[in-house]
């Protein structure tokens, strides 16, 4: 009820508001000098009333036969005027309906009090007023004593209510004429006020939409300026944190990088020496053997370690761009599997040519993170299926494990992400999927995992093809 | 079997290819720094350079530039994965290969191998196209008779060429043919070799004569 | 907002009852006055003091009334005060004509000034008065007697020495 009779928006309840205010304040006005104004006719009238009574009966007097008889108060109640009523204890002259208007109370009044009285009474036919004398007698030395004779005399009051009734109507008026510009004031001042509210909320999207940048200009010294400023302060201070944690990320991000680069001259070295001490491996006793082929698998793990990380590096930095080249896809991934040796391990379908232009080496990378993740993880058979369509190059790896459960789905790509904490010690780093999706984004093309209706995980890859170029035949 | 000059500045990495290249049966000779390499060049002047680029005082690309300016022997650069500004600059200061770190030893000494191997032609006779002479026996290469000076690379990469003229070689090819590169060779490295060749033999190497670009694919040997 | 919504009803409701409310009984002035058995005019006694004599004439009735019968002489009224007289001298005619002004009572008499004693004077002027007091004015209202015969400053406003 009450919500319907109260508007919601800003704008309207403003609006309400200010022509509320502005129509009572001018009804008030109005309504304050009316009254006055009709206190002051009610107030004269009554006066002259009384006074043109008094002057009335104390003209007659004089004349009036004391004491006096029927004649002498019909006389001075037709001096009087109509609606007069004039009493001498047991005598008595009415005339008119407003003679019955008087009340006990006025006559008690005119007896005890020896005074001219007045009351206003509201009668059927509207409002009377009321006048009660008695007629005094005054002596030399100035007392006075009522001589007995009351008069009573009612006035009708209707044209002064007309005219109370006019002056009503024309403060009605007065207000309601006041309601056009109060509506027309509240509009600008709505305007006025809603405009920073809306640039704020303007503000405020730019800045859940990300832009920290945005800020309005607070204008004035209001309360809506400082709740400008307010939101000013607060998209600062998100901004600067947002700074501070955007360096610290890139610091991490760098540390990664450098420590990755600090790492490759010694492996470097490692991997120089591993050869060597392969060789002499063969020639030591068995304990000595097996440390050294430890240390040799070591080292080649740890180099694909630093390899991974530092190609996650440059993903992070955004400093990878893509070497794009015609390529023949099948033909790449059959290299790809054979390079690997590979190709008896899994079953391949490709079409006889399908080129794309894209970056050979990333999709090598691709393809030998699917499969070897695959083929360590899943069971075999390994199903590798190439496809093109005019607009994408697909590539799906299935294998006919267990599949992908729907805890893991979700984290296949995070960066060390291990599904299964019993097979920590993988000879991945971990991070072969997350490149492999990095690389496949890359190229605008996206890599997802699922499951295949048989059950076992399947890796999908899509590339578009991009502008694959006509080969000139020479 | 091969007298090769390492220049590296980290010296236990200098000191495990020393081991590892001496095992494969060079003989390596060692520098510390850029300067010490160009003096031990002048001195001595090896059959082959592997050269890492970042050096404490003459970085690799000048090193590398120094010794082009005066010889054609190969040289190899030690440079890090995905570093492409490093491995374009190096390509343009003049290497003919490049190897990643961490090196296995065994891939560059099968780098090592094959950009020597570029040297001797084992086809003989003289080829003549236009004003450009080449003669297989000798292997020397004249325009207009006069000596044109090629690094092993570049010889070899034109001979490849131009045993078969018009007959269009891609990239892939090329890498595997001329640097015995896997499948992932680098393609930038024929790109590199092209234009370094072309800015010897062509008269305009924006428009080339002899070694024409087929867009999309790969190089051919013209006039056709 | 409903304390609002209570205060435009409640002015709406005051300005559409706005008409003349009905009152209290309230005092509004003096009473009329001016009834009386009779009339009071002024003689002079044996002694020869101003002295006022009741005439029963069954009311108060006007200046010109009371300075008519003042005219007449105290005559056989009230047979007791036999002794009073008059020192105002027989006219013809007893009319007076009387203007009442702010404060002042102009009477218009038949007489000379030298026709009138004091007392005589003084009998006009506290007739007048006396009336004028009964029928409401103010006992300090003074007289002025215009004769047929002024006399230098005959035209004084005058006081009655019984009144005020």
């Amino acid at each position: 009820m009450r919500r319907r009779l109260w508007p919601r928006g800003l704008r309207a309840r403003l609006l309400v508001t200010f022509v509320l205010v502005t129509v009572l304040g001018a009804a008030a006005a109005a309504w304050s000098s009316a009254g006055s104004a009709s206190t002051a006719l009610v107030d004269s009238t009554q006066r002259r009333l009384t006074e043109a009574t008094a002057a009335q009966i104390g003209a007659l007097a004089p004349q009036l036969s004391y004491p006096p008889d029927q004649a002498g108060l019909d006389r001075l109640r037709a001096a009087v005027g109509p609606d007069t009523l004039v009493t001498y204890r047991h005598l008595r002259s009415a005339d008119g309906a407003g003679a019955a208007l008087v009340t006990e109370e006025l006559r008690e009044a005119v007896r005890v009090r020896g005074r001219l009285v007045a009351q206003r009474v509201g009668g059927d036919g509207g409002s009377w007023l009321l006048i009660g004398t008695p007629v005094m007698i005054t002596d030399l030395d100035g007392t006075r004593t009522p001589s007995g004779i009351e008069v009573y005399a009612a006035h009708d009051l209707g044209d002064v209510e007309r005219r109370i009734d006019g002056l009503t109507r024309s403060a009605i008026g007065t207000a309601a004429l006041a309601l056009p510009p109060a509506a027309l004031l509240a509009l600008l001042a709505a305007r006025s006020v809603l405009r920073p509210v809306r640039e704020l909320r303007d503000t405020a999207r730019r800045l859940a939409d990300g832009d920290l940048g945005a800020r309005s200009l607070p204008q004035g010294a209001d309360e809506l300026a400082e709740l400008t400023a307010t939101v000013n302060e607060m998209a600062e201070s998100v901004q600067a944190s947002m700074a501070a944690m955007r360096r610290m990320q890139a610091d991490a991000r760098r540390f990664a990088a450098d420590v990755s680069h600090e790492l490759r001259t010694p492996l470097s070295t490692l991997t120089a020496v591993m050869e060597v001490l392969e060789d002499a491996a063969d020639g030591m006793d068995p304990d000595a053997r097996e440390s050294a082929r430890m240390a040799i698998t070591e080292t080649h793990r740890l180099v694909r370690l630093v390899e991974d990380l530092m190609e996650v590096s440059r993903f992070d930095a955004g400093t990878v761009r893509p070497r794009l080249e015609e390529v023949d896809v099948a033909g790449a991934v059959r290299d790809c599997l054979r390079a690997r040796d590979w190709l008896d391990r899994v079953e391949l379908t490709a079409p006889a040519e399908s080129r794309s232009r894209l970056d050979r080496r990333r999709l090598d990378v691709i393809v030998a993170n699917l499969v070897g993740n695959a083929l360590r993880h899943g069971e075999p058979p390994v199903r590798v299926d190439v496809s093109a369509s005019p607009g994408e190059v697909r590539i799906e790896v299935t294998d006919a494990g267990r599949g992908l459960p729907e805890d893991v789905l979700p984290h296949v790509f995070d960066r060390f992400y291990k599904a299964d904490a019993a097979r920590t010690r993988t000879p991945g780093s971990g991070l072969g999927l997350a490149i492999a999706l990095e690389n496949a984004r890359l190229h605008g093309g996206d890599l997802t995992a699922g499951n295949a209706d048989g059950g076992g995980a399947r890796f999908v890859l899509r590339l578009p093809r991009g502008m694959a170029d006509q080969v000139e035949d020479g | 079997m091969a007298a090769i000059l390492l220049i590296e500045d980290d010296a236990l990495l200098r000191r495990g290819l020393e081991l590892a290249l001496g095992r494969h049966g060079h003989d390596v000779r060692t520098a510390a720094s850029g300067e010490d390499g160009l003096r031990a060049f002048r001195s001595s002047p090896p059959e082959l350079v592997v050269l890492d680029l970042m050096l404490p005082d003459v970085d690799g690309f000048e090193v590398c530039r120094r010794i082009r300016a005066v010889s054609e022997i190969p040289v190899i650069m030690l440079t890090a994965r995905g570093d492409d500004f490093d491995i374009v600059s190096g390509l343009a200061a003049g290497a003919d290969d490049y190897v990643v770190k961490p090196a296995q030893p065994t891939v560059l000494d099968a780098r090592i191998r094959a950009v020597r191997r570029r040297a001797p032609g084992a086809a003989e006779g003289v080829r003549v196209h236009r004003e450009l002479r080449v003669d297989t026996a000798s292997l020397t290469v004249s325009l207009r008779g006069e000596p044109v000076r090629l690094t092993p690379t570049e010889l070899r990469l034109l001979l490849t060429l131009s045993q078969a003229p018009a007959q269009v070689f891609s990239r892939q090819q090329l890498l595997e043919l001329v640097w015995e590169h896997d499948y992932l060779g680098d393609s930038r490295l024929v790109d590199n070799c092209v234009q370094r060749l072309r800015a010897k033999i062509e008269t305009d190497p924006a428009r080339p004569e002899y070694v024409q670009t087929v867009r999309g694919f790969g190089y051919r040997f013209g006039p056709v | 907002m409903r304390r609002l919504w209570a205060a435009a009803a409640v002015a709406l409701l005051a300005l559409t009852g706005c008409g003349i409310q009905p009152s209290e009984v309230t005092d509004a002035g003096e009473p009329p006055t001016g009834v009386a058995p009779g009339v009071t005019l002024y003689f002079v006694d044996r002694r020869g003091e101003l002295r006022p004599q009741p005439r029963e004439t069954g009311r108060l009735g006007t200046i010109p009334d009371a300075l008519t019968l003042l005219l007449l002489g105290p005559g056989g009224f009230a047979p007791g005060d036999s002794a009073l007289r008059t020192e105002i001298p027989p006219v013809e005619h007893t009319r007076v004509e009387v203007t009442v002004d702010d404060g002042t009572i102009e009477l218009r008499v038949p007489l000379a000034e030298h026709e009138l004693s004091p007392l005589g004077i003084d009998q006009l002027v506290c007739t007048a008065l006396d009336v004028h007091v009964r029928s409401g004015g103010s006992p300090a209202t003074t007289v002025r007697i215009l004769f047929t015969v002024p006399a230098p400053g005959s035209d004084r406003p005058r006081t009655c020495p019984l009144i005020g």
